[in-house]
């Protein structure tokens, strides 16, 4: 047997236990104990951000975040987002501007933008294409990712750059 | 009550209907399903390409705790399965290619799993392998196949005209080999399947497939069993683009491991067994000569293609299909000869992937075009519309081009990028001092755009229900892979019975349950679903009009259904509301629930052994026009802009066509210019998003969309299909831009960083480069 | 004959140290690995976490993290995340080759997490950061417990690597913070790396320059290259060339002909030691005449 360890922590503003696998990723934890399955294991290296979650505010790769380091820590995925009036902002957005395809890195993608229009008000286009950088869409060639982005972050519309 | 007017909903921007729960992490991906008592199942795949297998040792591994089954193809008879009747699920005897699946295991965990598997010994003698086709095909070459020597696979031919007296009336005729490349589909959801088998042997599989009937039909000889005893649920998946197309061995696997461990099985590959094993785009050595008269008129082409077979045989070698038509109707050609030679070799194998053939043929055509316009001193633009086709025209092989805006498409494009004045300007500007360098190129295809009627049938069924409160429920043949076939169905259907489109389910997921579709490929899916769909609705509409002309006291054809109500057609007053009419109708003595059934076969021809036949029922083209600046020392090449012009015959969801337009102009982006499955010696060197370079957020150039409504008679509301030629179009504007910068042609995708260097580097100091 | 076992896996021992002492003492019982930023060790193909005995996570040394500046000396705490290292004052001011080339690393998700220290002590032949830590030469601080107390020493950056992925780091040592001294007015530090990708992406070539002219002849010059050769490099035959010369368009063309004869890249998946070295060159060139 594995050696495990038990953590809590809050996940999706709710506290939350665990005993996890010492080895066991954030990923497989959420995915597999805790039925989040928003969050995909589509490269298990850090190169696609289809796993991407929020950790105490920042944007991670869950599929490298070892689980054991949840603990007392703040954990927010893609299910945590919309609230009970319906879906947050930013997903919304995503829907409106047609950003969704297959749909399968959206949870990544979304929860990415969300952390960079949050960061900084301001965002400009270029700022904003260097943030998704690490999200990887096979189907949308990011148009409407950005369009989407921009329109939830209230950016000017502007051509491309 | 006031008149309702008639509100259209084509053309709109409308969002897709799965999309809220894609948003918020809903939607269950068959890579998130779980089945009660379900096991997990993996592959050890062979690590060599060529072996005889002397021995499988499997004992520690079917002793380990936790393992419910082991299997070799030693333990279940031979199934022999694959269009070329050349693959089977469980390798025995010997190993072909790295992908081959020597053993199964079923077993409770992952962890498991891997560890049975590393228990798991097999003794190989190692075989000479033969890897280039060219190789392959001499005498005393190693035999991939023991039953297939010669090493041949499928050969093409196709001759329209005389090539010997086109070639003598040819004032110039250029001559170059392109070598177009291995690339693959990196769907975001890697490659997975559920196998479930009832008591009475019968099997449900929970597949990523994107054709599940002749699924069945190609599945059941790898399972030895019969086509009607497969039940394919087809779950949202991660994309497909063309990679579940075929039965690829994985998926009977798992199913033998669930039939053996009489459990679910669940079988998913990792990110770098999905690079190894998910099939490839069809490489090919394409050796074309085209001619033409000294006014720019094309006289011929011929055509030889060498195609990496690979190892087992999929939808890679038949790709000729496509590159015939592309040679032969890109573009008003008198005289063409195909030659096509798909050859075994030890490497993985090709399958099909979105532009199909055609990517691969127009990075040849449209680049000697580009060539064929130097050579005869002439813009690239005159010389493409003296040679374009109009509606009216039929191909060489037999394709009837009607509503055709092939000559439009190329005029606005030139026109909205002044692509004739900068080819100009930058072409002169080469040779001037500067590092950076900025190039336009411009590039055109003709694809099928209603359907391909590569089997006997290229239909599709669609039944629809109203129930008592009008809410609609539309079963289509025409699976969802994430191109939005869903909102298109939905618009239709509103159009035409005037209900909202949230009340509307499309329910495709089931072949239980489903009508017969041929499957998502060849961009048929608007065109023939929506048809299917289209007259669907218009049956229920005539029986629910039908039903209300009596309270009406009007014929049934001067009604109309408007936002849930029948109203007049002339005048929109309301007659009766939807759902009233709906119950009425249910209750009353003879009781009338509509429920209707259709079959949509489009007008097109099968082609026949010497390839001909209008095997669409339309056909489209697109103009791209790419304008780049070339870092001529690094080689870097930044795409600055791509102008897109296309043919859709009707806009239906105008924000769903953008999006396919905009991805697939990135995804052949990315095999212009860093997408390459580099294969030495059979073994798969770059199985991973590291150093598999798809293009990123970053990286995306400015993109105008123009779309040219064409109105074809036989598409839906006047639709065609649409999602492959942005892929096929963009690669050669590339190439042809980086030549209009730099003056080196590369006839070699991709366009590399090195590569661009290196040729520049050569290009410049043809002295030094040779030392 | 293999014996059967029910499968175990994973590490005998975990730790998570919320101090120096901690991890240290941890790491003198033998067969620790580190978990700092995790984007190496949680790589799903290899799982290395998995197959690690005793695993100590570090993530919850507060006092290894930040940026501080003393007596024109800075330290960068060993867990500062390539993210903070972005945004930091100190460096920002100080020396914004190090934001500058965080910038050009992985990704915002990777930048979040990965730190200064897991990528000195990876030791890729390709390690970004290492770059301009070199051009500044910069020193580790490292860390152990022996002999009943913690025992520190300092190992000059450029003798740290001795092999891809091999460093003189003993396996009871803790890297606890980079430090250099401030470089000032009148140094110019660059980083270039290939592309097009600006940031994610296992450079081809990557290199950085730090110079100081005096009356517009060199005064003081490193050049570092990474993925050129087995470690991460300084190139001191062209840095000795470059001493002294007054940096004209002969020297800068002559500086770039040396380094691309100097580094010794290999041929492999990636690029061809053709192309390294071409890009050697031009990066060389480039640098040099102030040309990114």
């Amino acid at each position: 047997m594995t050696l495990e360890v038990a953590i809590t922590f809050e996940l999706n503003g709710r506290p939350s236990t665990a005993a996890v696998p010492v080895d066991r990723s954030a990923l497989a934890m959420l995915r597999e104990q805790f039925g989040l399955t928003g969050a995909k294991l589509a490269c298990g290296e850090g190169e696609c951000g289809a796993c991407t979650i929020l950790v105490d505010g920042r944007s991670v790769n869950a599929c490298l975040m070892a689980a054991v380091d949840c603990d007392g820590r703040t954990i927010e995925t893609i299910e945590g987002l919309r609230d009970a009036d319906g879906l947050h902002p930013m997903q919304q957005a995503f829907v409106d501007h047609g950003a969704i395809q297959c749909g399968y890195c959206m949870p990544g993608m979304i929860m990415q933008a969300k952390y960079l229009a949050d960061r900084q008000p301001d965002l400009s286009r270029e700022a904003l294409r260097r943030g998704l950088e690490g999200n990887i869409c096979r189907c949308t060639g990011y148009q409407k990712v950005f369009d989407a982005v921009a329109a939830a972050a209230g950016l000017p519309k502007e051509n491309q750059p | 009550m006031k008149p309702i007017e008639k509100k259209s909903v084509i053309g709109g921007r409308v969002p897709k209907p799965d999309a809220p729960d894609k948003a918020i992490g809903r939607t269950q991906y068959i890579n998130d399903i779980e089945l009660p008592r379900q096991l997990v199942g993996k592959i050890l795949h062979t690590d060599r390409p060529h072996a005889r297998i002397r021995g499988i040792d499997t004992a520690a591994a079917r002793a380990l705790p936790g393992v419910h089954a082991v299997l070799t193809g030693d333990d279940v008879p031979v199934m022999i399965f694959g269009m070329n009747k050349d693959n089977v699920p469980l390798k025995k005897g010997k190993v072909r290619c790295i992908r081959d699946e020597v053993a199964a295991v079923a077993a409770e965990t992952e962890a498991i799993c891997d560890e049975a598997l590393r228990l798991i010994t097999v003794d190989y003698e190692d075989l000479p392998g033969v890897f280039d086709p060219a190789e392959a095909m001499q005498p005393g070459a190693p035999a991939v196949h023991d039953d297939r020597p010669d090493n041949l696979s499928l050969a093409y031919k196709f001759d329209h005209g005389d090539i010997g007296a086109a070639e003598a009336e040819s004032d110039v005729v250029i001559d170059d080999v392109f070598n177009v490349h291995y690339v693959t589909h990196c769907c975001m959801g890697p490659g997975c399947v559920i196998a479930d088998f009832d008591t009475d042997g019968r099997l449900t599989i929970y597949s990523q497939t994107q054709y599940p009937y002749n699924f069945k039909m190609d599945l059941a000889p790898a399972l030895g069993m019969h086509p009607g005893d497969i039940r394919v649920i087809q779950p949202p998946v991660g994309g497909a683009f063309g990679s579940k197309l075929d039965v690829y061995p994985f998926e009977p696997v798992a199913a033998l491991l669930a039939r053996a461990a009489r459990r679910p099985v669940k079988l998913v590959f990792s990110r770098e067994e999905e690079f190894i094993n998910a099939p490839t785009r069809q490489p090919a050595r394409i050796h074309l000569r085209t001619g033409a008269t000294r006014d720019g008129i094309l006289t011929f082409r011929d055509v030889n293609c060498l195609l990496n077979n690979g190892a087992y045989t999929s939808w890679g070698p038949t790709t000729p299909y496509v590159m015939m038509r592309t040679f032969s109707s890109h573009f008003r050609v008198p005289n063409v000869r195909y030659r096509s030679q798909a050859v075994y070799t030890n490497n993985p194998y090709a399958g099909s992937f979105r532009g199909y053939g055609n990517v691969q043929a127009t990075y040849a055509s449209a680049s000697h075009m580009d060539m064929l316009a130097e050579r005869l001193g002439m813009d690239l633009l005159e010389l493409c519309l003296k040679n374009a086709q109009v509606s009216g025209e039929v191909s060489p092989q037999g394709s009837r081009l009607n509503d055709m805006a092939f000559v439009e498409c190329l005029t606005v494009a030139g026109e909205k990028t002044d692509f004739t004045a900068k080819a100009a300007r930058y072409a002169a500007e080469r040779d001037r001092p500067g590092r950076i360098k900025r190039g336009i190129g411009l590039a055109s295809s003709i694809h099928n755009a209603g359907g391909a009627k590569i089997h006997k049938s290229d239909g599709c069924g669609t039944m629809l229900k109203l129930d008592d409160y009008a809410r609609c429920t539309v079963i289509t043949g025409a699976s969802e892979i994430g191109q939005g076939i869903d909102a298109v169905i939905c618009q239709i259907v509103t159009e035409e019975l005037g209900i909202p489109m949230a009340d509307i389910i499309v329910a495709n997921d089931d072949t239980a349950i489903a009508p017969w579709d041929v499957g998502v490929h060849a961009s048929r899916t608007t065109f023939i679903a929506g048809n299917g769909a289209q007259r669907a609705a218009q049956k229920a509409r005539e029986q629910i009009l039908r039903a209300a002309s009596h309270q009406a006291n009007l014929p049934w054809d001067a009604l109309d259904l408007r936002e849930g109500w029948v109203v007049q057609n002339e005048n929109g007053e309301p007659v009766v509301k939807l759902d009233k009419l709906l119950r009425e109708m249910h209750f009353q003595d003879e009781p009338e629930l509509v429920m209707v059934a259709d079959y949509y076969e489009p007008p097109s021809e099968a082609e026949g052994p010497n390839h001909t036949g209008d095997m669409s029922a339309a056909y489209s083209h697109a103009v791209h026009v790419a304008e780049i600046e070339v870092d001529t020392e690094t080689g870097e090449v930044h795409v600055l802009k791509v102008t897109s012009v296309q043919d859709v015959g009707r806009v239906i969801n105008e924000m769903g066509l953008e999006a396919q337009v905009e991805g697939g102009i990135i995804m052949g982006l990315g095999y212009a210019l860093s997408e390459e499955l580099k294969i030495e010696d059979g073994i798969v060197k770059n199985p991973s998003f590291r150093d598999y370079k798809l293009v990123t957020a970053p990286e995306v150039p400015e993109l105008e969309l123009h779309f040219i409504e064409s109105d074809s008679k036989t598409g839906p509301m006047g639709a065609k299909g649409i999602a492959e030629l942005p892929t096929i179009v963009i690669a050669p504007a590339v190439a042809n831009a980086v030549y209009n910068a730099t003056g080196v042609r590369f006839r070699d995708p991709p366009l590399t960083p090195e590569k661009v260097a290196r040729a520049i580097y050569e290009h410049r100091s043809p002295k030094v480069a040779a030392e | 004959m293999t014996s059967v076992t029910a499968v175990e896996g994973g590490p005998e021992e975990y730790a998570a140290a919320t101090s120096v002492e901690q991890a240290v003492q941890f790491l003198a019982g033998g067969d620790g690995t580190i978990l700092a930023g995790g984007t190496d060790l949680m790589v799903e193909a290899g799982r290395a976490v998995t197959n690690c005995k005793r695993l100590l996570n570090i993530r919850r040394i507060d006092d290894l993290r930040g940026v501080t500046e003393e007596d024109g000396q800075i330290s960068v705490g060993a867990l500062t995340s390539v993210s903070d290292m972005l945004a930091d004052p100190v460096l920002v001011a100080e020396a914004p080759i190090l934001a500058d080339t965080a910038d050009r690393f992985a990704s915002d998700q990777i930048r979040n997490m990965a730190t200064i220290g897991g990528n000195v002590c990876n030791a890729s032949p390709a390690g970004d950061l290492i770059l301009p830590l070199l051009i500044l030469d910069a020193e580790l601080e490292l860390v152990a417990w022996r002999e009943g107390g913690l025992a520190t020493r300092r190992v000059a950056l450029g003798d740290f690597f001795t092999g891809p992925g091999q460093t003189v780091r003993e396996p009871d040592e803790l890297l606890t913070a980079v430090t250099f001294a401030a470089p000032g007015d009148g140094f110019r530090a660059l980083f270039m790396k290939s592309g097009p990708r600006p940031a994610l992406e296992i450079a081809t070539v990557a290199a950085a320059l730090g110079l100081r002219l005096d009356n517009g002849a060199v005064s003081h010059v490193r050049l570092a290259f990474g993925s050129v050769a087995p470690t991460p490099i300084r190139a001191r035959q062209t840095e000795a060339y470059l001493q002294g010369k007054e940096l004209n368009d002969s020297v800068i063309e002559e500086a770039g002909a040396m380094a691309a004869e100097e580094v010794t890249p290999i041929d492999d998946v990636r690029a061809s030691a053709w192309y390294r070295r071409h890009l050697a060159g031009v990066y060389t060139r480039r640098l040099l005449g102030n040309d990114t």
